[in-house]
């Protein structure tokens, strides 16, 4: 059958590499490099939304902000519409800015403290143009704090004066503000209750639908992840290891550090425990990642072929990529209490609980 | 039971702007015993953060000022307690994990430089040996290479990196009282269960006392012995926490329960608390949450509400509660509410 739908990729990522020198000595001689995103590839359609998980110090801010050229990459391609992003002069790559915002994932660092959250805004919209007039501006100003939950009346205070969750609203206005057509929220909802982060992931999802956005979102949450995500890669240092549709991640992980990471979301009950598969093994650096497949230290089902060989990243199922050896096994070789399963055949997901 | 080893007093913090005076902490009371977990949850600026910078008598004054009420450390009342006494006591004593990392890591020194200076600032060791310490707590809380990331600077750290950091530092000494502010927010879930393993290690050790300030109910479920839920400057329900998952007295903490998203379930939209939220210069009169809430009557919730002790252990500040206990009233919020 032949697909009538032209999908065309919004960003296309190929073999990116972020590497940060790392420097000893009285002459700052470069002994070494933190392989913080080390050959990630991966595309996002327009109007898709593209989840990022996975373990703390992976690479996932360093690859957003490669992506936006925050932090020059140190090779690969970034093409955002067809246009290759990297090694494009700086005077080129400002007009591409407004398009493509970003989230970030500390809120207070990325707000100027002398700046009142009113005139920030109205700086990014002046910056790109798009303040037309002083009525409209304000307008536009205190349409976009009620958007993201917060009151009109806030404008006028600086960053220091808000919670920590308000901060982070202010970061998603700040974004929204110029109309782009990417954004790459990292963490954008980290640091909201509950009732407002799902308003948050409503009107981020409302906007994706009506404005066609794209958007690459980085979180921590699963759950928030499932529900926003048309496809989520999971990255383990510097690398994806899964992606995979958005059910079918969740439904059926085939690679064991997505199945380890499922394990352990913390359930709302009291009365119910997940069987945690708990990761074993040294945590390993970016500056020296392991010979073969980087998750065969802490993996519970590594063989022989995984110290010496460096699987790549295949299709084992129709649109489902796993960098595994051993990629169809994953679930059913999970351990569990008392080297049982872990219990989620029963409900045919992740869930499985003991007393 | 014991004595508790911290205890909040109708504790009010106040900041005097310009325009208005915010009142973001507005009598809140609550206790934590040795070896146990508070879990202290609400909502977005209901003044979690600055009830727990009160207690280390962090707040920024002016324009903030504690107002009134007592925090009872130990038999003493913090409140009152001169700047010297608060400089033993913070870091040593009560120690805080704080929400965001980046303000309270210094960017000019090292992770390692800055756990060795908490170190020998409250105990008699030198250099050498506290260092060893920083290096032992950084890799207490699963920072890869413990020893070389010891000399690295903030900004070159992932967002949980900097987190942990701030972790190590705050368990460097051994506190007896622990304040968590969003400990985990930044790390994934299997870091964030082997932090959560290791608080509780400390608990038993040490007899520590955790308040630990979330928005994560699963974490909640997880590490909590009691809750307290805050809306609007107050604790508006205070209980264990199987009672506040399997029972939620309050109809703001209905409310938080059926906006969590749950995995697996495909809904197009996330339920929400509808209305707006409390702006804290101008708080409702009456009940604070009494706009928003779907079991509001006239005239009773335009009165102003106590926390009071509606069965057992377990506290809400609302008029309704009784029938919300007796299963005649259900608190939760309808569904189909949309963002406009
Ligand atoms: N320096 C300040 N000046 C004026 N208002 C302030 C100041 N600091 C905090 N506030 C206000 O006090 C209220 C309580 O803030 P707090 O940081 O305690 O919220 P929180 O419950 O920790 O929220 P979050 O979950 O978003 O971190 C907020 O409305 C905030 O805007
Ligand atoms: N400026 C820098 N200099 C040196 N190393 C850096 C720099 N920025 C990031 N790193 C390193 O790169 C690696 C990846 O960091 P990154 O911030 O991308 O992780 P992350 O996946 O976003 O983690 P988290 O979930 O904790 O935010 C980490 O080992 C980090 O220490
Ligand atoms: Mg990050
Ligand atoms: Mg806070």
């Amino acid at each position: 059958m032949t697909d009538v739908i032209v999908r065309t990729p919004l960003v296309e990522v190929t073999d990116l590499r972020t590497w940060f020198p790392i420097r000893k000595g009285l002459f700052s001689r470069v002994v070494g490099h933190v392989k913080a995103v080390d050959g990630v590839s991966f595309t996002v359609d327009a109007g898709e939304v593209l989840g990022v998980v996975g373990e703390s110090g992976c690479g996932k801010t360093t690859t957003g902000r490669s992506i936006l050229r925050l932090i020059e990459p140190t090779s690969g391609s970034v093409k955002f519409d067809g246009q290759e992003l990297v090694g494009l002069p700086r005077r080129d790559l400002q007009p591409l800015r407004r398009q493509m915002q970003i989230v970030f994932q500390d809120p207070y660092s990325s707000l100027n403290p002398r700046m009142s959250i009113g005139t920030a805004l109205t700086e990014a919209l002046t910056v790109h143009g798009l303040a037309r007039g002083r009525q409209a501006t304000h307008d536009r100003v205190e349409e976009l704090l009620t958007l993201v939950g917060l009151s009109p009346s806030h404008a006028a205070r600086y960053p220091h004066e808000f919670s920590g969750g308000q901060r982070q609203r202010i970061g998603v206005a700040r974004a929204l503000a110029v109309s782009p057509r990417l954004i790459v929220a990292d963490e954008p909802v980290s640091a909201l209750d509950v009732s407002i982060q799902a308003q948050i992931v409503n009107l981020l999802r409302d906007l994706q639908r009506r404005l066609h956005l794209t958007y690459i979102f980085v979180a921590h949450d699963l759950s928030v992840v499932e529900h926003i995500s048309d496809r989520v890669a999971v990255m383990y240092l510097g690398r994806i290891v899964e992606l995979a549709p958005s059910r079918a991640l969740y439904r059926s992980p085939m690679h064991p550090y997505t199945v380890a990471l499922l394990s352990a979301i913390p359930i709302p009950d009291p009365d119910r425990r997940r069987s945690r598969i708990v990761l074993g093994g040294d945590v390993p650096s970016p500056s020296n990642p392991p010979a073969g497949c980087r998750f065969h230290p802490r993996c519970y089902m590594a063989q022989a072929i995984c110290r010496t060989d460096d699987p790549p990243l295949r299709e084992v199922a129709p649109g489902h990529l796993s960098a595994c050896h051993f990629a169809e096994q994953a679930m059913a070789m999970a351990p569990g209490k008392d080297g049982e399963a872990t219990g989620w055949e029963e409900t045919g997901r992740l869930g499985g609980t003991e007393p | 039971m014991s004595d508790p080893l911290l205890r909040l007093d109708d504790l009010k913090t106040y900041f005097h702007t310009d325009e208005a005076v915010v009142r973001a902490v507005d009598g809140v009371s609550y206790e934590v015993h040795a070896g146990e977990t508070l879990a202290v949850v609400g909502e977005s600026g209901s003044g979690k953060s600055v009830t727990a910078l009160s207690i280390l008598r962090l707040i920024p004054q002016p324009p903030g000022r504690i107002e009134g009420g007592r925090i009872l450390f130990k038999g003493r009342d913090l409140v009152t307690a001169s700047e010297a006494e608060m400089r033993r006591i913070r870091g040593a004593e009560i120690s805080m994990i704080f929400q965001e990392p980046m303000t309270s890591l210094n960017p000019v020194f090292t992770c390692g430089e800055q756990i060795v200076e908490a170190v020998v600032l409250h105990e008699r060791v030198d250099r050498r040996a506290a260092r060893r310490r920083a290096i032992e707590m950084l890799e207490l809380v699963g920072i890869p290479s413990a020893a070389q990331r010891a000399d690295a600077y903030p900004h070159q750290l992932s967002g949980g990196m900097r987190q942990r950091v701030m972790i190590a530092m705050a368990l460097a000494c051994r506190p007896s009282v622990l304040i968590a502010d969003e400990p985990t927010t930044a790390l994934d879930v299997t870091i964030q269960a082997q932090i959560l393993e290791l608080l509780k290690r400390l608990q038993q050790e040490i007899g520590m006392a955790v308040i630990l300030i979330t928005h994560d109910l699963g974490v909640v479920a997880e590490t909590a012995d009691r809750v307290a839920v805050m809306y609007a400057g107050q604790v508006v329900e205070y209980c264990d926490v199987r009672s506040a998952f399997a029972r939620p007295l309050h109809p703001y903490t209905a409310g938080l329960q059926a906006s969590l998203p749950r995995l697996g379930e495909t809904r197009e939209s996330l339920r929400v608390i509808p209305g707006n939220v409390p702006n804290p210069a101008h708080f409702p009169d009456g009940c604070r949450f009494h706009p928003r809430c779907p079991v509001m009557i006239a005239p009773a919730c335009l009165e102003p509400q106590t926390l009071r002790i509606i069965d057992d252990d377990h506290a809400a500040r609302c008029i309704r509660a009784d029938a919300i206990a007796a299963g005649t009233l259900d608190p939760a919020p309808p569904e189909q509410e949309r963002v406009p």
